[in-house]
C-alpha cells in the first residue's frame, strides 16, 4: 500500500514548538488562508483553483435525464471526487481511501444537503425529464486542506456554470445549443463554504488552512460549513483530541469572517470572467456579422 | 537439452527433463526450439502446440443451445470456449428521458418519424438510436476457474471489462444490428380516412404518422467458460452466432390496455437482419531474441530493421502466430487484431489494431488481412 | 490550423507531469507519472525482470467505466514498448501513469476512444520524460479520418469523426517504427496505406526516403508532431538550465 510519507519526529516537534510561539512554517497568522487564485477554462463551469500548493480542477456538466420516481419535481445533483496518484503519490488509483470518503461526505453535507443548488429549478417536465448536474473534482496537487479548496472550487463552478436553455413545446423538450440561445445560470440559493480548523498542543493552538505537513502534525480537526449570512449548515468534530466548547463557538465567528472574504473574492473573479466573456461574445457577434 | 521428442521417464537419475517441464522452466527457449529447429534435424518449423504459424485452432460453433434466451451460441476455439446468450427486454419510449428531447440545431426531428428519404439520414437515425439509447448491452464475464488465477467472487477483471467494451465498440462501429429490427411501432387507426372516404384529397394518410412505442434492448451476456488464449475472437464469434440465432417475438401496442403485447407464436417471431458477418482474427508476434532485451537498450531504426530483414534471409527472428493460445500469449508483447467482412467477394476491413511492439508494419499487415480473409471463409462454413 | 500546446512539470507532488491540449479536437489532458515506485504485493502478474506499467484514465465529467479500462489497456501496451523497463532501478517496480481529461467533450458509452488517443499518448509520454523515466525513443501520434468522399482529414473534431467512414489513430516512434495502429470503420487496405503514408508525414515530417514522397505534402508541413514533442522538451530544458546558460 502506498501512503503519504510520514512526518519525521524533528519536523513534528518543530511545527508544534513554532506554533506555541504563534509562528507557522510559512509565516502566516493562525487564521490566515494561503493565497487563493481562481481561473476559468474555456467552457462554463471549468474552474481551476489554487490554494497555496493545493490545486484542483472542477468541471461541471449537465445532461437531461429522468428524475427519481420518489422525487418527480427535483433535478439531480452529484458531486464526485476521486483521489488519484496525480494529486499525491500516497493515493492509489482506483481505490477509495478514507480521506476521499471524508471529503466527499463534507462536500455532500455543505453543498448538496444545504440545498445550495436549488434542485427544484432543474425540473423540466414533472416526472419525465430534468437536468442532472455533475461536479467532477480533479485533485491535481495536494498540499493540505483539500476540503475547503474543493468546496470553494465546487461553489465557484456552480456559480460560473451555464446550462443550455430548454423549452417545453407540446410535450417535447427542445434543448437549445449554447450558440443558439444564451445559456442559463443555475439557481444558487446561498453560498456555503467549509472552513477547516486544525488543533495542536492540547487544543491551545488552532489554525485554519493547514498545509500537508501541518495536517500531519495536527491532533484534531474541526470543520464548519457556514454561509455568508452566518447560518451554520454543517459542523463536524469527528475525531482527534478534545476541544474546548468555547473555542468552537469562537471559531464559528472566525469561519464566518473567512467565508465572507472568500465569497467576496469568488464574486470578484466571477464578475471579471463574465465581463471578459461578454466582451468576447460581442466581438464574435460582430465578426460573424462582418462575415455575412 | 533434450529435444521435445525424446523424453525418457524410465531412466531415473537423468539430467534430462520431460518436455512439459522444460516448457515450464524455459518457455521462451522451448517455443523458439520448435519454431526454429536446428538445421541438422531437418524438421519443419511448427509451434509448440503443433500448429503452423498462420494456422487457427479447430473451431466449432453451436447455436441455440440455451432455452431461455432469445438467441444463444457456444463457440469453441481450441480450448477457449465462450457461451453467449441474447436476451431481449422491452424499453418503453416514455421511460427514455431523452426521447422527447431534441437538440435545436439538428434539423432532423430525430424520433417519431420513420426517417427521411435519404439513406444517409436514415443511417444516422439508426446509429443514433442504437448508440444513444443503449439498445445493445454486452457484458462479458470470465467465469471462475476458466483459467488459473480467476478466483471466486472477485470483481470483474480489467480484461473482462476491456473485452466488454471492445465488443460494444465493435457492435457500434460495424453497425451490425439494425435499429429497425428493434423498434416496436404503433400505427394509429385512420379514423378520418373512413369519414372522408369520399374526399378526393388523399393527404389525410400523413396526418397520423406511425410512432415508435418501444424498443427491444438486447442484453448480450458472454461467459468465457474456458480461457486458453485469444478470448476476443471466441467472444466475438459467439456474439455473432448468437445474434444470428436471435428471434424477437412479434410485439405491438395495445391501445385499449395501453401496454405492449407480445405474441407467443414462434412463427410470428422475426429474426434479426444483420449487416454482414464480421469475423475477428487475432495474432501475436513471437520474437527470437526477446531475451536480448536484457541488454538491448539501443533499438534499431525502422530503416535499419527493414534493411536487415531484406539483407539476410538467414535465421528468422520473429514469427507472427495466428490465434495464439494462453502459453504463447504469455511469451509475446506485440499483438494484432483484424476484423474483416466480405461483400460480393471483396474484403472489407472493419477494424485493424496493432500495438505492443515495433516489428509489424505495412507488409505484415497486408498478409494478416489476407489470412483474416481466409479465416472469414473458414468461419462462414463453421457458422453456417 | 492551430497546433497543439503542451507544457512539462506543472505539478508539484507527482514525480513527473505534463499537460497537452489539441485545439483541433478540443481535448486537453493532464498527465502525471510516479515512478519507479514500490507496487503493492497484491499484483500477481508482476514480472521479476522488468517494471510494471500502470495506466489510469480519469474522465473529465463522468465516473470511470469499462471504456476507460479498455483505453488503459491500449495505452499500457503502447507505452510499455517505449519504456526501458529493464533498466537499472526499474525491475519489480511500478511506473504509475495517471491521466485526467480536463477539457473536451465527454465520451459516450461504447465510444472507440480513438479521438482521445493522441492527446492521452502525448500527455503520458511528456509526463514520462518529465519524470525522467528512461525511454529509448519518443512517439508521435496522429488521428486521421476518412470521409465518405474518400478525403483524409487530420485531427477531426468529435462530430466529424462520428460521420467519418473510417477512423485511424496511428503512432510512430522517433525511429520510424509503426508503434500503434487502431483503425475502425469500413475501409480497404489501399485506403489504409494512404492513411499510413499521410500519418507518417504528419508524425515524422518529410516523407520517408524509401517512398517517392508527395511534393505537396513533404514541403509544406514542417511542423510535424515528432518535432513538436522535441521542441516542447527543448523549451523546458532551456528554462530549467536558464541559470546556467546566463552565467556563461
Amino acid at each position: 500500500m502506498s501512503r503519504e510519507a510520514p512526518l519525521s519526529v524533528a519536523e513534528r516537534d518543530f511545527i508544534l514548538k513554532a506554533l506555541q510561539e504563534n509562528t507557522r512554517l510559512d509565516g502566516r497568522e493562525a487564521d490566515q488562508f494561503r493565497p487563493l487564485s481562481i481561473s476559468f477554462g474555456e467552457e462554463y463551469g471549468h474552474v481551476k483553483l489554487q490554494l497555496g500548493k493545493t490545486s484542483i480542477i472542477v468541471r461541471i456538466s449537465a445532461e437531461v435525464t429522468k428524475p427519481r420516481d420518489d422525487r418527480p419535481f427535483d433535478g439531480l445533483f452529484d458531486i464526485s471526487i476521486e483521489l488519484t496518484a496525480m494529486g499525491s503519490p500516497g493515493w492509489e488509483n482506483g481505490r477509495t481511501s478514507d480521506q476521499e470518503a471524508s471529503v466527499s461526505h463534507v462536500l455532500d453535507r455543505v453543498v448538496r444537503h444545504s440545498n445550495a443548488l436549488d434542485t427544484e429549478s432543474l425540473c423540466i417536465v414533472k416526472g419525465v425529464s430534468c437536468w442532472s448536474i455533475r461536479a467532477d473534482i480533479h485533485v491535481i496537487d495536494y498540499d493540505g486542506n483539500l476540503t475547503d479548496a474543493a468546496c470553494i472550487a465546487v461553489m465557484t463552478g456552480l456559480q460560473h456554470f451555464r446550462r443550455p436553455d430548454a423549452v417545453v413545446r407540446d410535450g417535447h423538450v427542445i434543448v437549445y445549443k449554447v450558440e443558439d440561445r444564451v445559456p442559463v445560470a443555475l439557481n444558487i440559493t446561498h453560498k456555503p463554504l467549509s472552513v477547516t480548523f486544525n488543533s495542536f498542543n492540547d487544543g491551545r493552538d488552532i489554525i485554519v488552512d493547514a498545509t500537508l505537513k501541518e495536517e500531519q502534525a495536527a491532533e484534531g480537526e474541526l470543520v464548519i460549513g457556514i454561509n455568508s449570512g452566518g447560518e451554520v449548515c454543517f459542523m463536524s468534530k469527528f475525531s482527534g483530541a478534545p476541544l474546548d466548547p468555547l473555542s468552537i463557538v469562537s471559531k464559528v465567528n472566525v469561519a464566518l469572517e473567512k467565508v465572507k472574504a472568500l465569497n467576496a473574492q469568488v464574486d470578484k473573479v466571477l464578475q471579471v470572467d463574465l465581463a471578459k466573456r461578454a466582451k468576447l461574445g460581442m466581438a464574435d457577434e460582430s465578426r460573424a456579422a462582418n462575415d455575412r | 537439452m533434450t529435444s521435445p521428442a525424446t523424453a525418457a521417464p524410465s531412466v531415473p537419475p537423468s539430467l534430462s527433463l520431460p518436455p512439459s517441464q522444460f516448457a515450464r522452466l524455459q518457455p521462451h527457449a522451448y517455443l523458439l526450439a520448435h519454431l526454429s529447429p536446428p538445421p541438422a534435424m531437418n524438421q519443419p518449423s511448427v509451434r509448440a502446440n503443433g500448429r503452423a504459424a498462420s494456422q487457427f485452432r479447430v473451431t466449432s460453433a453451436n447455436a441455440g443451445s440455451l432455452t431461455h434466451t432469445n438467441g444463444s451460441a457456444v463457440v469453441r476455439i481450441g480450448d477457449t470456449a465462450a457461451v453467449c446468450g441474447v436476451r431481449a427486454e422491452l424499453l418503453h419510449t416514455e421511460d427514455i428521458a431523452s426521447w422527447s428531447v431534441s437538440q435545436s440545431s439538428s434539423a432532423t426531428n430525430q424520433s417519431n418519424e420513420a426517417g427521411g428519404q435519404g439513406t444517409d439520414a436514415e443511417n444516422e437515425v439508426d446509429r443514433a438510436q442504437i448508440e444513444d439509447l443503449n439498445l445493445l448491452v454486452p457484458n462479458l464475464s470470465l467465469s471462475t476457474g476458466c483459467a488459473p488465477g480467476f478466483i471466486p467472487s472477485a470483481p470483474p477483471s480489467a480484461l473482462a471489462q476491456s473485452l466488454s467494451h471492445q465488443i460494444l465498440s465493435l457492435l457500434h462501429s460495424t453497425r451490425l444490428v439494425k435499429a429497425d429490427d428493434l423498434r416496436v411501432w404503433y400505427q394509429p387507426p385512420n379514423l378520418e380516412h373512413i369519414e372522408n372516404e369520399m374526399d378526393v384529397d388523399g393527404g389525410s394518410e400523413n396526418r397520423h404518422p406511425r410512432e415508435i412505442k418501444a424498443f427491444w434492448v438486447l442484453y448480450i451476456d458472454i461467459m468465457i467458460i474456458s480461457l486458453a488464449g485469444n478470448a476476443f475472437d471466441a467472444a466475438w464469434a459467439s456474439v455473432l452466432a448468437a445474434l444470428r440465432d436471435t428471434k424477437l417475438p412479434k410485439a405491438w401496442w395495445d391501445v385499449d390496455n395501453e401496454t405492449i403485447l407480445c405474441s407467443e407464436d414462434i412463427n410470428e417471431a422475426h429474426k434479426l437482419s444483420l449487416r454482414g458477418m464480421p469475423i475477428a482474427s487475432s495474432f501475436c508476434v513471437f520474437e527470437a531474441d526477446a531475451a536480448a532485451g536484457w541488454r538491448a537498450v539501443v533499438i534499431p531504426d525502422a530503416e535499419e530493421q527493414n534493411a536487415e530483414k531484406q539483407k539476410k534471409k538467414g535465421p528468422q527472428s520473429r514469427w507472427i502466430l495466428a490465434d495464439p493460445d494462453g502459453y504463447e500469449e504469455g511469451l509475446t508483447m506485440e499483438k494484432a487484431c483484424v476484423v474483416v467482412d466480405k461483400e460480393n467477394g471483396k474484403t472489407v476491413i472493419l477494424k485493424m489494431e496493432k500495438l505492443g511492439g515495433w516489428t509489424i508494419d505495412t507488409e505484415d499487415l497486408r498478409q494478416l488481412v489476407d489470412i483474416s480473409a481466409q479465416r472469414w471463409d473458414e468461419m462462414k462454413q463453421i457458422l453456417g | 490550423m492551430v497546433g497543439p500546446t503542451a507544457s512539462l512539470s506543472n505539478l508539484h507532488r507527482a514525480d513527473g507531469s505534463a499537460s497537452y491540449k489539441c485545439p483541433a479536437t478540443g481535448f486537453a489532458v493532464l498527465g502525471a507519472v510516479n515512478g519507479p515506485v514500490e507496487l503493492p504485493a497484491r499484483r500477481d502478474a508482476l514480472k521479476p525482470e522488468e517494471a510494471t506499467v500502470e495506466v489510469f484514465v480519469k474522465p473529465g465529467n463522468a465516473v470511470p467505466g469499462v471504456g476507460e479500462k479498455y483505453v488503459e489497456g491500449i495505452l499500457r501496451d503502447v507505452l510499455s514498448t517505449v519504456i526501458l523497463r529493464r533498466e537499472k532501478g526499474l525491475p519489480r517496480r511500478g511506473v504509475v501513469i495517471t491521466l485526467a481529461i480536463v477539457g473536451g467533450e465527454a465520451t459516450e458509452r461504447g465510444d472507440s476512444y480513438l479521438t482521445l488517443l493522441p492527446a492521452l499518448l502525448h500527455a503520458a509520454q511528456l509526463a514520462l520524460i518529465s519524470a525522467a523515466i528512461p525511454l529509448p525513443m519518443t512517439l508521435a501520434t496522429t488521428l486521421l479520418g476518412v470521409t465518405r468522399s474518400g478525403e483524409i482529414i487530420r485531427d477531426p473534431s468529435p462530430a466529424v469523426a462520428k460521420a467519418a467512414t473510417s477512423l485511424h489513430a496511428i503512432s510512430f516512434s522517433s525511429k520510424g517504427h509503426l508503434l500503434m495502429n487502431e483503425s475502425l470503420g469500413r475501409f480497404d487496405f489501399d485506403t489504409w496505406e494512404l492513411v499510413r503514408q499521410q500519418a507518417a508525414t504528419i508524425c515524422r515530417g518529410a516523407a520517408t526516403p524509401g517512398s517517392d514522397g508527395d511534393a505537396a505534402m513533404g514541403g509544406t508541413d514542417n511542423a510535424h508532431v515528432d518535432g513538436f514533442v522535441r521542441e516542447t522538451v527543448e523549451d523546458h530544458l532551456h528554462r530549467d538550465y536558464n541559470w546556467k546558460l546566463e552565467s556563461i
